[in-house]
């Protein structure tokens, strides 16, 4: 056979000559193309990271200097007078819900006219009026300490920006001008010593101010049901409770030492379990993200709730049930909505959806909704639906993806053991795409609790956590969300402030739930995906 | 090598189940259809009576139509938009499963069916099996585990999977796979099992083990095998339908159509010529 061929030609072998640019043929210019984005993006990415890190985790430091001052100033000795002024402030607003408990009972339940149950009032209305004065001697301690401790903290920031401003000047090289600054230094020690003088007149009008309050329950009138006598009752017991608190508040006060250092860890859990965040305050700044953190989580929750049903009911629906002809007309649709600008949607929230929702709560017929009727048109309900909206293409078309993917052998055999089509939905269908349904909800999750229009738009804006004791109604309530917070306050902080930095903080945190989201989403769909071989 | 002849030497090897047909009482009565997938013919003018506890096997080049009739015969093809039955009756035990008045569930109960592709669900081998039985709401413990032995006995698998019954029925090899699916069938105690080319991926072995279930099952069951294998065809079944063009061709006795084919077609066919 061998003799019948040619002679071996090895010349094919030899490298023909080809079109070199910069010593580089035409495939490794393609290929230096094509690596080379894929570069770029991983350096963007990089880069990113590595400026939300550098930026944001200047903030703990300069948080944790924010607490020192806060006690070196002795604000936070102030702040625990004040919390006794506030705690006494929510026992007098029980006293208002009792009073207009009394009064809707007067009219409404023995028809007696508003003046008159006004006047039947009188003897409580004394009652009310001698417990809520009862504070005003400790309140006026607390304004007088107030201002001389802002003073303190207020000539402590002074003379920071003092120091900062002759260290400007000396790198400047204008050396003559450094030394002009004049610098004022804070003794604390003698500082704090006029607020800590105050204690023994604490002491005294504490002692007085639980008196005075004792003193004046006795004048508490009879309360006419027994559903009042209980709340009366109730509150009686709330007041003995708060008196129980006075000595802990004195030995708080007593113990209260201005040098005390402050944890380092500190400046990180005033971060993350802080409960206020609260900035440009004439009194002390909060950087805790627990109330935006919640808001976020609230609105996505409610988000998800709507979208997840909708988002994989039309998903099963449009692949297991619906004809050609309707998959081609829902599909578009449902993919359309993803094409809508978020402002868009959340300027339809402000105009339309917030409006009908208050409507729809404030209908008789309605009452019965939990937390209806409200009357904050923008509020988690209505970012959650918005979102909801947001949601929908993407868990929708994920899920599709999942179902599609599910072989069409596991539903055959299904027919053939005598299952009825949604028999076959139910057992076979959707528990072996589960996996894929699952990490479409997950991935869902990310564009929600990353999306920030709407959220800025129509979740309410109020920074507070949400009063989970109001049961489901607590969706009524307005919020404010991380995303929200770094749209609405970055224009407004100066370049490197604590604030300008807590923004960053709180994107650091977005990042990584949203990368934690993803990598879970993708763990799933690795996991459990069906291999049928 | 020729089919006629290894037709005849496998006399000394395994018996061949077609030495005497008597013709037995008929459970599926194919009554000249003709079948349409959209505008396109599949199957012309189908007349073809199928007896009862015997194997018939439908042969034939591919695109002859032998699947489609098969999946006629439980209504698989209905999950097809756009397919109808334009003439004829398929009736089983006298009634016509296409009348509108016919539960296709109950059809589909009564009409098991194991797919070319070994086809377990994601499921334990268990639940693959007591499936079928728990959609008739059946879920009585005892009850289903007596169902699970008697089908994997049923299937000759059980010796192989009775330790592990609670594990991924997908574990298992290919041949062990499609045993698996054909419990599942016997599991709902049909009366026919259509078998759409059931060892086409299978070994050489596992298509002997499964081969010789056949034969074990035919005395319970009446089976329908399609199949690409001739010898196969030879070796299974009682009777043996050659289709062509979707056209049936030549229907008789197995032995006959290997042996003694009355059609030019089917001689060439079965003699390896074409196909």
């Amino acid at each position: 056979m061998d003799s019948l061929r040619p002679a071996p030609n090895s010349d094919f072998l030899v490298n023909k000559k080809r079109v070199r640019v910069l010593g580089l043929s035409f495939d490794d210019a393609v290929k230096i193309f094509f690596g080379g984005n894929a570069l770029v993006s991983v350096i963007v990415l990089a880069l990113i990271t590595y400026f939300l890190f550098q930026e944001g985790f200047g903030f703990f430091g300069q948080n944790h200097r924010n607490l020192l001052t806060y006690r070196q100033a002795g604000l936070e000795y102030v702040d625990y007078i004040r919390t006794q002024e506030s705690a006494h402030t929510a026992l007098t607003r029980y006293l208002s819900d009792l009073r207009l408990r009394q009064f809707n009972y007067a009219t409404l339940e023995k028809n007696i006219s508003p003046s008159a149950a006004n006047e039947s009032l009188v003897a409580f209305d004394d009652f009310a009026a001698l417990y809520g004065d009862a504070v005003e001697p400790l309140r006026g301690l607390v304004s007088e300490l107030t201002e001389q401790s802002t003073a303190i903290k207020t000539k402590f920031l002074v003379a920071e920006d003092k120091r900062v401003e002759r260290q400007q000047l000396t790198t400047e090289g204008k050396i003559a001008e450094a030394a002009a600054v004049k610098i004022e230094t804070v003794d604390f020690a003698l500082e704090v010593k006029a607020l800590t003088g105050t204690l023994p007149a604490y002491k005294e009008l504490a002692a007085e101010f639980a008196k005075k309050l004792d003193a004046a329950l006795v004048t508490a009138p009879a309360m006419p049901t027994p559903e009042l006598k209980n709340r009366l009752e109730r509150f009686r017991q709330l007041n003995s409770d708060f008196i129980a608190t006075f000595p802990a508040t004195t030995r708080s006060l007593e113990t209260w030492d201005y040098t005390r250092a402050v944890p380092w860890y500190q400046a990180f859990s005033a971060f993350l379990f802080g409960r206020e965040w609260l900035t440009a305050s004439f009194w002390q700044d909060w950087y805790g993200i627990v109330p935006l953190f919640m808001g976020s989580l609230m609105v996505s929750l409610v988000a998800l709730l709507l979208a997840v049903p909708m988002g994989v009911g039309a998903a099963i629906y449009v692949n297991q049930i619906a004809s050609a002809a309707e998959q081609r007309f829902i599909k578009p649709c449902i993919e359309f909505i993803s094409a809508i600008p978020s402002v868009v949607l959340g300027f339809f929230g402000i105009a339309v959806l917030g409006q009908l929702l208050r409507w729809l709560s404030q209908q008789d017929a309605l009452a019965w909704v939990p937390g209806f009727p409200f009357s904050e048109r923008l509020n988690i309900l209505t970012a959650g639906c918005l979102l909801a909206l947001i949601a929908v293409p993407t868990i929708f078309t994920l899920a599709e993806d999942a179902l599609q993917n599910v072989p069409k052998a596991f539903k055959e055999a299904s027919f053939a053991l005598g299952a009825t089509r949604l028999q076959t939905i139910i057992k076979i269908v959707v528990p072996a795409s589960l996996s894929g349904i699952i990490s479409a909800v997950l991935l869902g999750l990310g564009r929600v609790i990353g999306e920030t229009m709407v959220v800025l738009l129509c979740a309410g804006n109020r920074i507070a956590i949400p009063d989970f004791t109001a049961g489901l109604a607590v969706v009524t309530q307005p919020v404010h969300t991380m995303t929200g917070i770094i749209a609405q306050e970055m224009g407004e902080v100066v370049r490197g402030s604590i604030h300008y930095r807590a923004l960053f903080v709180v994107g650091l945190g977005l990042f990584f739930l949203s990368l934690a989201i993803n990598f879970l989403a993708q763990k799933i769909v690795n996991k459990y995906r069906i291999s049928i071989g | 090598m020729d089919i006629k002849t290894s037709f005849n030497s496998s006399s000394s090897g395994r018996s061949i189940p077609v030495t005497s047909s008597p013709v037995g009482p008929t459970l599926i009565d194919i009554d000249h259809v003709d079948f349409y997938y959209g505008a396109s013919q599949a199957l012309h003018d189908i007349n073809l009576k199928i007896e009862e506890k015997k194997v018939t096997a439908f042969i034939g080049p591919s695109g002859c139509g032998k699947s489609t009739l098969l999946r006629c015969l439980n209504r698989m093809n209905d999950l097809i938009d756009g397919t109808r039955v334009a003439k004829g009756q398929i009736k089983i035990r006298g009634i016509n499963i296409y009348d509108p008045s016919v539960d296709v569930i109950e059809l589909r109960k009564r009409v098991g069916m194991v797919f070319q592709k070994s086809n377990p669900f994601p499921k334990s081998i268990y639940e693959n099996i007591t499936y079928g039985l728990r959609l008739q709401g059946r879920s009585n413990k005892s009850d289903l585990d007596a169902v699970v032995e008697k089908s994997l006995r049923g299937a000759a698998l059980w010796d192989e999977v009775k330790d592990r019954l609670h594990t991924s029925g997908l574990g298992l090899s290919g041949g062990q796979q499609q045993r698996l699916c054909i419990a599942r069938a016997i599991a709902v105690e049909p009366e026919v099992i259509l078998m759409d080319e059931p060892c086409s991926a299978l070994d050489p072995i596992a298509t002997v083990k499964v081969e010789e279930l056949i034969q074990e099952l035919r005395t319970k069951f009446t089976i329908v095998i399609v199949t690409h294998n001739m010898q196969q065809a030879a070796r299974c079944s009682d009777k043996t339908a050659f289709f062509y063009m979707g056209k049936l061709i030549e229907f008789a006795d197995t032995r006959a159509i290997f042996m003694n084919p009355a059609n030019a077609q089917t001689e060439a066919y079965v003699s390896g010529r074409f196909g």
